[in-house]
């Protein structure tokens, strides 16, 4: 087998990265350039740190030195991973054999804004929340929110096929991405849509590569430029959240909202008792809640005020239909407004004395659909007591469902249990145990029909050795993609198991 | 004009609010300083408290601007604050 390997990288090749983008600042070798690039939000293995580190880092301004770059991996067989706002929920920017990371932040201009044919160009290192600043003089949107909003940049969202808080109305990442340029694994520069045109939305021809490219994890090329949709400004938004005595009837809610048929819906969220009793603990807003107060559902619309306002009257009455209680338009408006921005909550999870300690966040997502939620949440939570019971470095910080189909909320979810793990304490056991917590937790979602991650990619041990059984049949297809655009295993090798690619 | 007092800087006397949380300031909450053993509190002046809660709610109208021009708001007193009250 010939593929990347990680010792390759000598003086020789940081001089050549260096010719290639003819500045010295921007080939990155000491160490802290380094360790800021090894590990993202997620849970990490702190005790085997030196093991993510990439050998340099490169932060290109262009396609073409990108391009270059990628073929040098390439010549030498050196991993490349690429980067861009380093705040996925997964390890699709941890390298896990070194290598060159290849990090776009600088790649952050606007090229073109298009109001005719309602587009807009970026590089893939800008932000949405700036992006968004700069169209709002315009009067347009780009709608990709994930929680990261205001620190998440769109190369990234490309990479990781991300999830929106408002993807039940104006869809996902995917969904907003009407083309790109891509550096593949070989280097060569590929423009890549439906079929051709850089701002058609809908073609037949060939194939659709452009969801090939959307959310492959880094795995199959990087992303030097995309062209997006965008809509015209929001005038107005509405949130409504609801409280309720049980699960069930929170459960029972959730439905009744999602299959309303109000086309302004852009979310609905349903947090169990864990969730709420987590919130208890840290949030100002429930805090104060009463005992009763066991489930919630949130609703989210946005849209044309002549269109929101009566809507919003039919979501107060289907939120209390079954006995929903609304919690107020405090809690509703500010609640709402921070889940743009969880990156900004502190961590901090209970030891099994009940004190405080700061934790790091894992959120272990799948995709579900809503017939099952009731089983998986109980299966998800006595495997995560049990961990929690064993080891004393895990907390259960509850789940939510979260609608999950693009323009479709009725049936299927974003499902997340959030586990809270005190890094400090990790050691290769504990590691351990947190990895076998969550392919426990993954194959309950397998077994139900789901997919175990909806949105932050299947890329950690735990997970990533799921891929090939939750693909099935289809699983030789995406060994054949992968062997056929990356010849070498140089483009973020190791992730989703796409080694047995080369095998 | 306001005035700097130092005096006025010390945080008041915690009430307890639940089993795990208490209060100091008006619907400013805190955990019990007892569950603070592993990892410590900072002594915060309570300039700095009103300081920080201040901009938690600038930064909330901050995001809310940055997805729509209006908030609309059902209108309605909440419901479980109600009862509990």
């Amino acid at each position: 087998m010939t593929v990347a390997f990680k010792s390759a990288i000598d003086d020789a090749v940081i001089d050549e990265l260096r010719a290639i983008v003819g500045d010295d600042d921007r080939v990155l070798t000491g160490e802290s350039s380094r360790v800021f690039r090894s590990r993202v939000p997620a849970p990490f293995p702190v005790h085997r740190w030196a093991d993510h580190m990439p050998d340099v880092c490169v932060l290109p301004r262009t396609a073409e030195e990108v391009s270059e770059v990628v073929k040098l991996a390439n010549r030498l067989r050196i991993p490349v991973v690429p980067r861009a706002g380093g705040t996925g929920l997964s390890d699709g920017a941890v390298p896990l054999r070194g290598g060159i990371c290849v990090d776009v932040k600088l790649m952050n201009k606007i090229h073109e804004i298009d109001l005719v044919d309602h587009t807009v160009t970026v590089g893939p290192g800008i932000n949405m929340l700036k992006l968004n600043e700069e169209l709002k003089r315009y009067g347009v949107f780009y709608p990709d929110d994930p929680a990261s909003y205001p620190c998440s940049l769109v190369g990234g969202r490309i990479g990781t096929g991300g999830w929106s808080l408002l993807g039940a109305r104006f869809g996902h990442t995917r969904d907003n991405v009407i083309s790109m340029q891509v550096v593949l694994p070989t280097g060569e520069i590929v423009e890549i849509a439906e079929g051709g045109g850089r701002k058609l939305r809908k073609s037949s021809t060939g194939l659709t590569l452009k969801q090939l490219f959307t959310g492959h994890q880094g795995t199959l090329g990087i992303t030097t430029e995309a062209t997006l949709d965008v809509i015209p400004r929001p005038e107005c938004e509405f949130a409504a959240f609801f409280a309720f005595e049980d699960y069930d009837t929170a459960y029972r809610t959730t439905g009744v909202l999602t299959k309303s048929g109000l086309a302004t819906l852009a979310g609905v969220v349903l947090f169990d008792e864990w969730k709420i009793a987590y919130l208890r603990r840290d949030d100002e807003a429930y805090i104060p809640q009463p005992e009763s107060v066991k489930a919630v559902v949130a609703v989210a619309m946005y849209g044309r005020k002549l269109e929101v306002e009566p809507a919003s009257k039919e979501v107060m009455r289907l939120g209390r239909s079954l006995g929903g209680k609304y919690l107020g338009d405090e809690i509703s408006a500010g609640d709402w407004a921070s889940r743009h921005d969880r990156y900004a909550t502190p961590l901090h999870g209970r030891n099994l004395d009940g004190q405080a300690v700061i934790m790091s966040w894992h959120c272990e997502d799948a995709a579900l659909n809503y017939s099952v939620l009731p089983q998986v949440r109980e299966e998800w939570h006595a495997i995560v007591k049990r961990y929690r019971e064993r080891y004393g470095i895990f907390d259960d910080w509850g789940m939510f469902a979260y609608t999950n189909g693009a323009y479709k909320p009725w049936a299927d979810y974003l499902v997340e249990i959030d586990v809270g793990i005190w890094e400090q304490k990790l050691d290769e056991e504990t590691w351990n145990a947190w990895v076998n917590c969550k392919r426990e937790i993954s194959e309950v979602s397998l077994k139900y029909g789901g997919s175990i991650t909806a949105c932050h990619g299947a890329t950690r041990a735990g997970d990533a050795e799921l891929v090939p059984a939750e693909m099935g049949s289809a699983w030789p297809v995406v060994k054949a993609i992968k062997r056929a655009l990356d010849p070498n295993n140089v483009m973020n090798p190791g992730k989703q198991s796409l080694d047995e690619a080369y095998e | 004009m306001s005035i700097f007092r130092l005096g006025d800087q010390k945080p008041p006397a915690p009430q307890r609010i639940t089993d795990t949380v208490v209060m100091r300031f008006e619907h400013v909450f805190e955990v019990d300083p007892d569950l603070m053993q592993v990892t410590p509190q900072q002594a915060m002046p309570a300039w700095d408290t009103q300081r920080i809660v201040a901009a938690r709610w600038d930064h909330l109208d901050w995001m809310h601007d940055h997805f729509a021009d209006e908030v609309l708001l059902a209108g309605e007193p909440s419901e479980t604050m109600e009862e509990h009250g």
